[in-house]
């Protein structure tokens, strides 16, 4: 049943390769996606382009279709996979900070990264200003440590906040984004004319 | 583009009926849970590695280092006959509740799972590692065994004895005088003057892998 023990079955070097390739892999898709120009990835905050919502949120739901019908036939062990800790309010601010970082440079973390790689003079700027902030964060988050903690909810997850069968959640998150898809395409055609 | 907008819809309807199907199918029960990892996990229960001795509970409940957690599943009647310092009582079909403490433990952590005998901490062992995987452990021969070592004579009806272990049927077999809960002696005896024991001990801390997961 997985995870598996990568350490024990293939060792370290072992362990290490595969999440390169899987790091590689992951930004192969990225760049393939089209992530790696800022001024794709800014036109989604405007709604000319859908590509960031959609790329995005086929990969969150295929992957949790998948993780979940392996739950049920025994394959995986949710409980085993790793689920970043809810602390509301600091994730709420956060995720404004990282949001206007994204709307303002063109880029999230990730793709900053993407767009280096391919030499690209925004994203290599961008990647600076993200490596200068996490020293300033990492330097200053003792005096803002008591918020930083604050409103810690442990791994708190939709079904939980819910009240509802993860099965159930699960198609109810998969209709949302089928609906998103549909809507904002709807929103962009009329505002900026029908795709070509 | 209409073949390109075909796989589009066609990969939607995939992903609607999967979804729609998980919804149908449900997630595994506890019971289900432990028969899907049995082969993997049970076998420290068939060779009875998570079996604790009570010396070696002893040692625990009296090491600092160590965030001891002491599930007691009996009934409440038991609980109120007698039960161990700092244990906690908490009825079989109500384990799942405690999942998500059990997902926070830290390293240190060490659950042990007591009943009369072996039976309903086995049974619950296992529901705890379908729930977690936590380091969890059961009290050899149960709490009828550790009174035969640890329990005091003037506690309980009749002469103390060694009370059978043998046929194990989930029963206290200690006939306390007065129903005391954790204010016997034997709730938590004195280390150093309780009977010393030998045996091999079982429980390993866990060294977690740091874990750490998110997309920037």
């Amino acid at each position: 049943m997985a995870p598996f023990d990568l350490q024990a079955s293939i060792g370290s070097t072992g362990s290490y390769l595969l999440y390169l390739a899987i790091g590689f892999g992951f930004g192969f898709i990225l760049e393939s996606a089209g992530f790696g120009d800022a001024r794709r990835l800014a036109a989604q905050f405007y709604f000319r382009e859908l590509r960031v919502l959609k790329v995005m949120f086929t990969a969150i739901i295929v992957a949790m279709t998948l993780i979940f019908w392996s739950t049920a036939l025994g394959l995986l062990d949710y409980n085993e996979v790793w689920v970043n800790p809810t602390y509301l309010w600091p994730g709420i601010v956060g995720g404004l900070i990282m949001g206007a970082g994204f709307i303002i440079g063109g880029y999230c973390p990730g793709t900053s990264l993407v767009s280096m790689v391919t030499l690209k003079l925004d994203g290599t700027f961008f990647f600076l200003g993200l490596v200068t902030g996490i020293l300033a964060f990492g330097e200053t988050v003792g005096y803002f440590n008591e918020f930083w903690h604050s409103s810690a909810m442990g791994r708190f997850t939709l079904p939980e906040f819910l009240h509802l069968e993860t099965g159930l959640v699960v198609f109810l998150v998969v209709c949302m984004a089928l609906a998103m898809f549909i809507g904002f395409e709807w929103i962009r055609d009329a505002v900026y004319g029908k795709e070509k | 583009m209409n073949r390109y907008r075909n796989m589009r819809v066609a990969g939607a309807l995939i992903l609607l009926l999967a979804s729609a199907a998980l919804a149908l199918y449900g997630q595994p029960s506890l019971e289900q849970k432990w028969s899907f990892m049995a082969e993997s996990v049970g076998s420290g229960l068939a060779e009875r590695q998570v079996y604790i001795d009570p010396g070696e509970l002893l040692a625990l409940m009296n090491n600092d280092y160590i965030d001891l957690i002491i599930y007691d599943v009996r009934a409440e009647t038991d609980w109120n006959w007698f039960h161990l310092l700092d244990s906690e009582r908490v009825d079989l079909d109500k384990l799942a509740a405690q999942r998500d403490r059990l997902l926070a433990l830290p390293e240190n952590a060490v659950v042990v799972v007591v009943s009369n005998d072996e039976i309903a901490a086995t049974e619950a062992w296992k529901r705890l590692m379908a729930l977690a995987r936590p380091n969890a452990y059961i009290l050899e021969g149960g709490l009828n065994h550790w009174l035969n070592i640890y329990g005091v004579a003037g506690e309980e009806s009749g002469d103390h004895g060694e009370t059978s272990l043998a046929t194990p049927d989930g029963t206290l077999r200690h006939p306390f005088k007065l129903a005391l809960g954790e204010r016997h002696a034997a709730t938590r005896p004195d280390e150093r003057h309780a009977p010393q024991r030998d045996y091999t001990p079982k429980v390993k801390l866990l060294k977690k892998i740091t874990r750490a997961g998110g997309c920037g």
